[in-house]
C-alpha cells in the first residue's frame, strides 16, 4: 500500500511542480497518470523513490515514511521500486548485460560490484531477465545498438532485476512507436497481473491509459483533478483534464 | 508599376542588384589594393620557383638517399713529392714497382696555377678515388677525382694550388676507397634510431604530465559541476582562462621559454608539451564532463546503488572512453610536435635534425626524416584503430 499524504513540490525557480497532492495506491494496482506535459507527473513518480527531494508532504510505502528515510534505508528502500524512464536512461557505451545487472546493485557488495564483479547467480538472474523480455541474444551489445524498443526493454529487465514490489514507469512508450508501445506496456501488464507488482506509470495518451490501467490519476497543474476508473473519463472529463481544444487522439 | 513591385519596395533593407552597386565596385578597388600591396610585402617572387628548383631537387635527392647502411672500407694509398717554387729541394720522382701501386709526375717543381699531369699504376682496377695536395703547413685541399681503368691506371691533369711558397716539399696524395662485407647500420641510423627512442618517451612524458593535472582541472573546469556557488564559479571562469591562455601561446614558445628556464635538451620539450597538454586535455576532458548524461545516474540511484556505485556504473562509463581516446589523440600531437620540438632547443630527434641541416648534411637529415615519417605515420594509425575501439 502506498499513501501520498499533502505532497508539494516547489522547485528552487519557484515553480510550483505539485500542490497538496494526496492519493492512495492499493497493492496489485496498475495506477495511470494522465495529464499535460508540465502537470507534475514525473516529479510526482521521482518524489516517490526520492530522486526528487518533496518540499513538502508524506509519502509512506508499507507503512514507512519514504520522506524520512536517509542513506542506507533510503537504499534499502530504493532497490525494491523499479525504475522505467522515457529516455531509457541506459549507460550507452556498457554492454546490455551490465546495464541489466546494474539493477542488482541495491542488492550486492559494494566494493565487488565497483570493480565490476557480480555473483554468478545474479548473472544467471540477468539473462532471466533478458530471455523474458525476449532479448537474451543481445546480451553481450553495447546498449546504444539496440533499437527504441529493445532498450526500453532492458531498461524493464534492469528493473525486473530489483525484485520490484513497485514499478514507477515514467511515460515509458513516449519515444516508441504505437506497435512498441503496446508490447512495452504488456510486459508491464504481465508483471502486474502475473507477479502481482504494483504498477504506477504516467502516460500521455488517454487510449493507452484506458487500455491498461486499473485505475486512473488524472493531474492538472500540479493538482489531481481526476481519480478513478477508465470508463468515468467521458468527453466533459476529458477536456476538463486536457483543455478545451483538445482532441482525443486514438493509439490502438 | 504593378501591385507586386509596389508592394516589394515597401519592404526596408531591400537590396538593389549586386553588379549594379556602387558599393561592390569599390570594394572591389579597395580589395585590389590591398592584394597588390600584400604581393609587394610578402616578397612574392614566381621565377624563384623555377631558378630555385635546382638547389631543391639537389636537395631532395640526398634526402632521398638517407645515409641509412654503411658497409666497411677499404683504402689505398701513393704520394710524390712536389715543390713550389723550385729551389735547393730537389724532389725525387717515386719509385716505379711491379706490384705497389706509385704515381709519376709530369715534372718535380713549378709555379702555382702551372699545369701539371698525373699519371699513376699498379691500382686497384675500376675504383674511384680522390687526389689531394697536401702543403707543408695549412690545411690539405682534395683536387681531382681520380678513377682507375681496368689495368688499375689513370692519368689526370691539374693546376699547381695556390700554396704559399716554401722550401719544404709539397705532397700529393691519391687515395682509392672501396666497399668490402656486407652493409650494416651507419652510425647516422644508431643516432637517430636512440633519439627517435628519447622523442617517443619525450611524447609520452608530456602526455602523462597532461593527463595526470588535466583529469583533476577538468571537473574544477566543468560548468555544470561549478555553476552552484559563485565561489566555484570564480574557479571555473579562473581554471578555463588559464587554460585558454596556456593553449593560444604555441608548443614553440613554451619550449623556448622552458629552454632558457632548464637549459636546452629534452626536459624542456617535456615541460613545454606537457604544458601544451594540460591546457588542451583540460578543455577536452572539461567538456566531457559537461556533456554527461544525468539519466543514467538517476536510474542507477533509483536502483539503490550508493554513491561508489553511482560514480562506477553511471559516470565512469560516460567519461573514461572519451578520456582515452583524447589522450591517445593527445599522445598522437605530442609525438608530432616532439620531432621538431627539438628545432626550438627541445631535444628529441628534431635537435639532431636541425643540427644536419644547418650543416647541409642532408643524407643524414634524410635517416632523421624517414623515421619521422615512419614514426608519425605509425602513430596516427594505431592511434585512430585504438580510438574506434574504445568509443
Amino acid at each position: 500500500m502506498l499513501e501520498i499524504q499533502n505532497l508539494t513540490k516547489i522547485y528552487d525557480g519557484g515553480t510550483v511542480a505539485l500542490r497538496n497532492v494526496s492519493m492512495k495506491v492499493k497493492d496489485g494496482e496498475f495506477l495511470v497518470i494522465i495529464g499535460l506535459s508540465g502537470s507534475g507527473k514525473s516529479t510526482l513518480l521521482r518524489c516517490i523513490n526520492r530522486l526528487i527531494e518533496p518540499t513538502e508532504g508524506r509519502i509512506i510505502w508499507d507503512g514507512v515514511d519514504v520522506t524520512q528515510l536517509s542513506g542506507e534505508e533510503l537504499r534499502k528502500t530504493r532497490r525494491h521500486i523499479g525504475m522505467i524512464f522515457q529516455q531509457f536512461n541506459l549507460v550507452r557505451r556498457s554492454s546490455v548485460l551490465t546495464n541489466v545487472l546494474s539493477g542488482r546493485l541495491g542488492y550486492v557488495s559494494p566494493w565487488r560490484s565497483a570493480v565490476g564483479r557480480f555473483p554468478k547467480k545474479d548473472v544467471e538472474k540477468a539473462m532471466g531477465a533478458l530471455r523474458q523480455v525476449g532479448i537474451l541474444d543481445q546480451a553481450y551489445k553495447r546498449a546504444d545498438e539496440l533499437s527504441g524498443g529493445q532498450q526500453q526493454r532492458v531498461g524493464i529487465a534492469r528493473a525486473l532485476m530489483q525484485d520490484p514490489t513497485l514499478i514507477l514507469a515514467d511515460e515509458p512508450v513516449a519515444s516508441l512507436d504505437p506497435a512498441t508501445s503496446h508490447s512495452i506496456l504488456r510486459y508491464l501488464e504481465e508483471l502486474n497481473r502475473e507477479k502481482g507488482v504494483t504498477v504506477l506509470c504516467s502516460l500521455h495518451f488517454l487510449s493507452l491509459a484506458r487500455a491498461y490501467a486499473t485505475r486512473i490519476l488524472a493531474l492538472k497543474d500540479g493538482e489531481v483533478v481526476f481519480e478513478g476508473s477508465p470508463a468515468e473519463i467521458d468527453d466533459a472529463r476529458f477536456k476538463e483534464i486536457y483543455g478545451e481544444d483538445a482532441i482525443q487522439v486514438e493509439i490502438r | 508599376m504593378s501591385a507586386e513591385e509596389d508592394r516589394r519596395q515597401e519592404i526596408p533593407g531591400r537590396r538593389r542588384g549586386l553588379f549594379s552597386s556602387r558599393r561592390l565596385i569599390l570594394g572591389i578597388v579597395v580589395a585590389v589594393v590591398v592584394y597588390a600591396f600584400a604581393w609587394q610585402i610578402t616578397e612574392i617572387d614566381l621565377k624563384k620557383l623555377v631558378t630555385g628548383a635546382p638547389d631543391m631537387v639537389h636537395i631532395v635527392k640526398q634526402l632521398l638517399q638517407p645515409d641509412l647502411l654503411t658497409r666497411d672500407k677499404e683504402y689505398q694509398r701513393a704520394y710524390a713529392d712536389f715543390q713550389v717554387p723550385c729551389g735547393t729541394a730537389s724532389p725525387q720522382q717515386p719509385a716505379a714497382s711491379e706490384s705497389e701501386p706509385y704515381l709519376v709526375l709530369s715534372y718535380l717543381c713549378g709555379e702555382p696555377g702551372q699545369p701539371l699531369g698525373v699519371e699513376g699504376f699498379n691500382f686497384r682496377p675500376d675504383t674511384k678515388g680522390i687526389l689531394r695536395w697536401i702543403p707543408p703547413v695549412g690545411t690539405r685541399r682534395s683536387l681531382k677525382r681520380i678513377d682507375a681503368d681496368s689495368e688499375g691506371h689513370f692519368a689526370v691533369g691539374i693546376a699547381i694550388p695556390d700554396v704559399p711558397a716554401s722550401e719544404e716539399l709539397q705532397e700529393i696524395e691519391v687515395e682509392l676507397k672501396w666497399d668490402v662485407g656486407l652493409p650494416y647500420p651507419s652510425d647516422t641510423t644508431k643516432i637517430v634510431l636512440s633519439k627517435m627512442v628519447q622523442t617517443i618517451m619525450l611524447a609520452m612524458m608530456a602526455t602523462t604530465v597532461g593527463v595526470f593535472l588535466a583529469v583533476p582541472l577538468s571537473f574544477l573546469a566543468a560548468r555544470n559541476l561549478m555553476s552552484k556557488y559563485r565561489s566555484t564559479m570564480i574557479v571555473y571562469f579562473l581554471i578555463r582562462g588559464v587554460f585558454n591562455i596556456v593553449r593560444s601561446i604555441e608548443p614553440y614558445i613554451w619550449a623556448i621559454i622552458f629552454a632558457v628556464w632548464v637549459g636546452i635538451g629534452p626536459f624542456a620539450g617535456v615541460l613545454a608539451l606537457g604544458m601544451h597538454s594540460i591546457a588542451a586535455l583540460g578543455k577536452l576532458y572539461s567538456e566531457q564532463v559537461e556533456s554527461i548524461d544525468p539519466g543514467p545516474i538517476e536510474a542507477i540511484q533509483a536502483t539503490g546503488a550508493n554513491a561508489l556505485q553511482t560514480i562506477v556504473y553511471a559516470v565512469v562509463p560516460q567519461i573514461v572512453p572519451p578520456y582515452i581516446a583524447f589522450t591517445i589523440y593527445r599522445w598522437d600531437i605530442n609525438v608530432r610536435m616532439s620531432t621538431v620540438i627539438g628545432f626550438v632547443g627541445g631535444g628529441g630527434i628534431g635537435f639532431i635534425l636541425i643540427q644536419w641541416v644547418n650543416l647541409l648534411q642532408y643524407k643524414k637529415a634524410g635517416v632523421a626524416v624517414w623515421a619521422i615519417v615512419i614514426v608519425v605515420w605509425t602513430m596516427d594509425v594505431v592511434s585512430s584503430w585504438v580510438r574506434e575501439k574504445v568509443v
